[in-house]
């Protein structure tokens, strides 16, 4: 019976479209989780004071909330307020992307004054304005300091998406639950879902880790 | 020829044996020779400085001694036994030896009292009251006693360096390693700390000093390595090594440092009527 | 759009009951995972690359994946390989401490590998045996410069036990959730059931910013 596989066969479809799932929610959520981000990291760090605790208070918030209570919120409670019914997968990648929107602010944050005050000041006698100066210069550089911390965002990011199954988003942990229910077989499919998770998070993790050794001294300043 | 046969048959050939015997040692890092065939020997009582530029392998030399390094050809010897005949004979004989690095090395999370105690209460099993009381006369002996109660970042580098030199002695060893005690110090404090090596040395005390401190090195040494490359070049009493060098490397060396050739006796002359630091 | 608060002043209660559970389960999860990084972080560094290699596999695996899915699979696979009929409880601990503890194994591991090659050299030079070292000069150092990434995992850890409510844990996620679905009360709800975890979260969350400004390592 354990070598009798035909039933996992036949639904390779269905686990493929909950992978794709999976890949499209991560990296919607990533994408606007790194636009929120750069927008709060930059505006904490160069907005002045009273943008820096308004944003603080919403980055610090956020980072208290569980992802799921973040998710059933916005799937759930979200729509009642604006009186429009969300899609499961649009109400997960909010919810992903503002939660790690909060984490990449920070570590964006950190990134930008990690950068030498000394940059700044050169670029600016150049003649660039403060803008110009953080696009071209500082957050290039800060970019690159920050690979290390944003390839462990992209990981969990990816380990969060499994997360939007609470919300029946159709991605490989809730496919999976689907198959385990239909076939009694949980444990062989958590197994391959977990293994295939791994096959996705590990060489991403490896990868960026030798990029940064490659380029990171292009961001030492 | 690296040094006159006469100073080399006093030293070989005593009724004692050294207490630390150099038989061609090899040491290698992967491609890089770090050192090529070392021989030399500290006698009980001497004072033995290693100089040379900078790589030249003294410091790795030094680290041979006691073992924190393991050698690839040749014999480290103490007293006769071999330095690295096993893991238990290593340990043993690193209670007899004391270290003191360029970096201090100090433990930040100890005051400066269980710094100079640990050794002898973890490794000599001596009682904390034992220890402590000799821990309080060492620190004494190198004018710290009023820092006991602090950490080591309250102290600036010379006291630290003379913590630590406390620390080595707290083991009461045989012989004390330096490893460039002063080079990470500031000039002000450079004094204090070779102050408490010479008075060690008036002592008695049989050391092995890498420096780059030739004024030390011709005053307190009794006998001079000079090593290039990994190699000994030459070694003599500093008289020789100082003054009539035999080896065109080692006048190199010494004029590239502004060495000018200043006499022992001099040197002596300046040394006995300097107020002490 | 009417809304009812009276539904969360009624079942305060309950929503007590389920976060005392949340801090619980935090609570202990964190008292065995912080041994659990340790053996896992001594075996990271062991001479033997069979120990080495085992627990790496360990540790990465635990931290590539989602701990919705580690959960889920403890509690199905357990019962595959052990008749003794665990409840959910029990296998949702088993599953964060193994998550959690791989977690603080890297923590560890980094903290002992920042101490300086220099410090291992003054303790062996006195006499002392590597055992020695590790547990009176490299440890204690350690541990004051682990301490920031320990809080960080706590406050993650309190949000990551929101996860056993999906098997059926009455953690403070699963009450608030059970509550909605026999309210109807959605808004309120789940807006409450946010809202104290933010209340709960945030004191940690600026604690854990204080113990990262304090404890900053200084070479």
């Amino acid at each position: 019976m354990l070598t009798d596989f035909s039933w996992l066969v036949d639904r390779w479809p269905f686990l493929l479209r909950a992978l794709w799932t999976t890949l499209y929610v991560s990296t919607l959520s990533l994408l606007l989780g790194f636009v929120i981000g750069i927008l709060v990291g930059s505006l904490r760090s160069y907005g002045g004071r009273v943008l820096d605790l308004v944003l603080g208070f919403y980055v610090d918030s956020v980072r208290a909330i569980p992802p799921l209570a973040l998710l059933v919120w916005t799937f759930f409670a979200f729509p009642i307020l604006i009186g429009h019914s969300l899609g499961s997968i649009t109400a997960g990648v909010l919810a992903l992307g503002v939660h790690l929107g909060a984490y990449m602010a920070e570590t964006i944050r950190a990134g930008l004054t990690s950068v030498r005050p000394g940059q700044m000041r050169a670029a600016l006698a150049l003649g660039m304005t403060k803008f110009a100066a953080v696009r071209t210069i500082i957050l290039p550089q800060a970019l690159i300091r920050m690979l290390p911390p944003l390839g462990s965002l992209f990981v969990i990011a990816v380990k969060d998406s499994a997360i939007a199954s609470a919300i029946a988003v159709p991605e490989l942990m809730r496919q999976s639950q689907v198959v385990a229910g239909q076939t009694y077989r949980g444990p062989i499919i958590f197994t391959t879902a977990m293994v295939v998770y791994f096959l996705i998070n590990y060489p991403i993790a490896r990868g960026i880790d030798r990029l940064y050794r490659r380029v990171a001294h292009l961001g030492a300043s | 020829m690296i040094a006159s046969p006469d100073s080399m048959a006093a030293r070989v050939g005593r009724d004692e044996p050294p207490i630390l015997l150099f038989d061609g040692v090899v040491k290698r890092y992967g491609p890089l020779v770090a050192l090529d065939g070392v021989s030399f020997q500290v006698n009980r009582g001497e004072v033995v400085c290693l100089i040379g530029p900078s790589g030249s392998g003294k410091s790795t030399l030094l680290r041979c001694a006691n073992g924190l390094e393991a050698v690839d050809g040749g014999r480290v010897a103490f007293e006769s036994v071999d330095v690295v005949s096993s893991a238990a004979t290593i340990f043993k004989l690193r209670q007899r030896m004391g270290m003191v690095f360029q970096n201090f090395e100090l433990f930040p999370h100890l005051t400066v009292q269980r710094n100079v105690s640990i050794g002898p209460t973890t490794v000599l099993k001596l009682a904390r009251e034992a220890a402590d009381a000799r821990a309080s006369e060492l620190l004494r002996k190198v004018g710290l006693a009023d820092k006991a109660g602090k950490h080591p970042a309250a102290l600036s580098g010379g006291q630290q360096q003379r913590v630590a030199i406390a620390r080595a002695l707290a083991m009461q060893p045989d012989v004390m390693l330096f490893d460039e005690p002063t080079s990470a110090l500031d000039p002000e404090t450079i004094g204090e700390v070779l102050a408490v090596m010479k008075a060690l040395a008036d002592e008695g005390m049989t050391m092995m000093v890498v420096t780059h401190e030739m004024d030390f090195a011709k005053r307190v040494a009794d006998w001079v390595v000079v090593f290039d490359h990994g190699r000994v070049i030459e070694q003599g009493p500093p008289k020789q090594i100082f003054e009539a060098p035999l080896v065109a490397r080692t006048r190199d060396f010494l004029s590239h440092l502004g060495w000018h050739g200043e006499s022992t006796a001099e040197a002596e002359h300046a040394t006995r009527s300097a107020k002490g630091a | 759009m009417r809304f009812d608060w009276s539904v969360i002043w009624d079942n305060l209660g309950r929503l007590a009951e389920g976060a005392e559970l949340t801090v619980f389960l935090a609570m202990v999860t964190m008292a065995l995972a912080i041994p659990g990084g340790l053996l896992l972080a001594f075996l990271r560094l062991s001479r033997f690359r069979l120990v080495r290699g085992a627990a790496t596999a360990f540790v990465e695996f635990f931290r590539a994946t989602p701990l919705i899915l580690q959960i889920y699979w403890v509690y199905y696979v357990l019962p595959v390989f052990s008749d003794i009929l665990f409840p959910p409880i029990a296998t949702a601990l088993i599953g964060l401490v193994c998550n959690i503890s791989s977690f603080n194994s890297e923590t560890f591991r980094a903290g002992i590998l920042s101490i300086r090659q220099g410090q291992w050299n003054a303790g062996l030079a006195l006499g002392m045996s590597r055992g020695q070292v590790m547990l009176r000069i490299v440890l204690p150092q350690a541990a004051m410069r682990v301490l920031p990434s320990l809080a960080s995992t706590w406050v993650s850890l309190f949000k990551d036990t929101s996860l056993v409510s999906v098997i059926a844990v009455a953690d403070l996620s699963y009450v608030a959730l059970q509550l909605r679905a026999q309210t109807y009360r959605i808004l309120e709800v789940l807006t409450a059931m946010a809202v104290i975890y933010w209340l709960m979260g945030y004191p940690q969350a600026k604690l854990v910013d204080w113990l990262h400004r304090r404890y900053k390592v200084v070479e």
